[in-house]
């Protein structure tokens, strides 16, 4: 009697144990689905976010040609092809959803699966933090699919190799900026782990759609970007404590709303301390990570170029380094490296609070300490759709078989549209036409004192064409087409040879 | 006991700053002007 009674009490408990894994197993991607749904909310209409580099188009070109770094690959392909099956508005709330399941879930999976509570904290650290909130704000979307992606390509280091390429194809979509944050992050753990042939092999192979392109694209950098990427501070505290506490991004107009107050400066940089303690308290105990050695110096390492941005003497070397060689220009917006160091800080909450109440605060506690990134930065990210102009000139431009580039005007990379709520996207017309679109690419960036600080457009082409704008030379611009969008500029085009084949309210469209 | 204790004093105050914070956002705004000219980003 007793032992059927012993065996039915196991086969509960084994039924139990059936069920609360299956449960466990899904509980951070559901808490990354809810952390999605409350950061992006009104993002999540039906629509398109267009927000600086954010910028989305119906009916893309699979192969656009841009002329100057190629920035946008593969990641526009892909949202190009995948917008052959499904709407770009389905398409874009899937990768801004996306970032934030892949980054929750990940992170979780870097904690032993029996501490369910401390996945849930890491998987709330990570997928809810400032450096995500400022690059979200910035419109890099990219960029995050390949950071949200980094804890499953840490985790897959020590698997076989298969594994690895798919843990980085997020990463391998994003482009150059996720791929070089990948490398970051893997290299010190591969190193560790003497898999450096395998890791650094699919990272060459993941970067060739980028690498190849840039090598012959003839693109330049100034390096004066290197003042006008440095990381800045977003607090009370300086640059260095920004960065500590994973901000300290560039612009001012990335930043969350309130980010700059005493209190929320404050818990964030409590908060990412205690990720660091309880991350170094893992290095003594048995259950210690192969990895661990390897992340904590990719995040040291990635700490420190974002600081050198913070520094007369370190600014002066990236500018060196970038006149040497304009593949060193991805350091210029050296806070993007931060990447390893939130992982850091994920993994170490979850060490330090493992269980009970403390685990239950750790994981709520990001969005506590950054309630500002609920309801899409309150309004900041928010859904709208294009006039039709801008449809009816991609039909007219896409449906000519005759070659030429289109020119945009004005001549500047980005507009603030009314239809926009005024937000700043980069020009749409660089992605809606299937040939050359020559556009403006120089960056302007304000400074506190009301001044500007330029950076030198990339392409030789479109630097030419500025030439010939500021000339007044419109007859002499190397395209078929010049797009106009409305503005207080005027351009005499029609004396110049250029005949009008639509005129919108907002868009002018000339053909020579 | 005094983990508990501490976690929830954790808790509460972080869910007061955090309600002081919305707040401030959530108030309304003056409308921001027009801009002729559109910055990448202001330092």
């Amino acid at each position: 009697m007793k032992a059927r009674m012993k065996a039915r009490m196991k086969a509960r408990m084994r039924a139990r144990m059936r069920a609360r894994p299956t449960l466990a197993r899904v509980a951070p991607a559901l808490l990354g689905a809810a952390l999605a749904a409350l950061a992006l909310g009104p993002a999540l209409g039906w629509g398109l976010v267009l927000r600086y580099d954010l910028l989305f188009v119906p009916d893309a070109p699979l192969l656009p040609d841009r002329g100057g770094f190629p920035r946008a690959v593969p990641s526009d392909l892909v949202v190009a092809v995948l917008s052959r099956v499904l709407p770009v508005e389905i398409v874009q709330k899937g990768m801004l959803a996306g970032i934030f399941v892949l980054a929750a879930t990940g992170a979780a999976a870097l904690v032993p699966p029996e501490r369910r509570p401390a996945r849930l904290v890491a998987a709330a650290c990570f997928a809810w933090n400032i450096y995500l909130a400022q690059r979200l704000m910035l419109g890099q979307w990219a960029l995050l699919l390949g950071v949200a992606g980094l804890p499953w390509a840490v985790r897959a280091t020590g698997l076989r190799w298969t594994r690895l390429a798919a843990a980085l194809l997020p990463a391998a979509i994003g482009g150059f900026q996720a791929m070089l944050i990948s490398a970051l992050t893997l290299m010190p753990i591969a190193v560790a782990r003497r898999r450096v042939p395998v890791v650094a092999g699919i990272l060459v192979v993941y970067s060739l759609p980028w690498a190849l392109p840039a090598l012959g694209s003839g693109a330049v950098t100034d390096p004066a970007g290197v003042d006008a990427f440095a990381a800045r501070a977003d607090g009370p505290f300086g640059v260095l404590v920004s960065l500590f506490s994973l901000g300290g991004i560039w612009s001012a107009d990335a930043g969350l709303p309130g980010q700059e107050s005493w209190w929320s400066a404050t818990t964030r940089l409590l908060l990412v301390a205690a990720g660091v303690f309880g991350y170094a308290r893992l290095r003594s105990r048995p259950d210690r990570p192969a990895w661990w050695g390897g992340l904590a110096v990719a995040a040291a390492a990635g700490f420190c170029v974002a600081a050198l941005g913070a520094f007369p003497a370190g600014r002066e070397a990236l500018k060196g380094l970038v006149a040497l060689w304009p593949g060193f220009g991805p350091l210029r917006d050296g806070q993007v490296y931060l990447a390893p160091l939130v992982l850091v800080a994920a993994v170490g909450l979850a060490a330090a609070l493992r269980s009970g109440a403390p685990a239950l605060v750790g994981v709520v506690a990001p969005v506590l300490v950054l309630p500002t990134l609920a309801f899409g930065a309150f309004g900041r990210l928010a859904v709208t759709t294009y006039p039709p102009e801008w449809r009816a000139v991609q039909r007219i431009v896409n449906d000519d078989p005759a070659p030429g580039a289109l020119v945009s005007l004005p001549w500047g990379a980005h507009r603030a549209f009314a239809w926009n709520g005024g937000r700043v996207v980069l020009d749409p017309a660089t992605k809606l036409f299937q040939r050359r679109v020559i556009a403006d690419d120089t960056l302007f960036v304000g400074l506190p004192d009301g001044g500007r600080l330029r950076v030198r457009g990339e392409d030789a082409l479109n630097r030419r064409v500025a030439g010939l704008l500021v000339a007044g030379d419109y007859a002499g611009l190397p395209a078929r087409y010049v797009l106009v969008a409305a503005s207080q500029n005027e351009f005499s085009l029609e004396p110049a040879g250029w005949k009008t084949v639509f005129r919108g309210e907002e868009l002018h469209l000339l053909r020579r | 006991m005094l983990r508990l204790l501490v976690a929830l004093a954790i808790g509460a105050l972080l869910a007061v700053g955090a309600s002081v914070a919305v707040v401030n956002v959530a108030s309304p705004a003056l409308t921001p002007p027009n801009q002729p000219l559109y910055n990448y980003g202001t330092r």
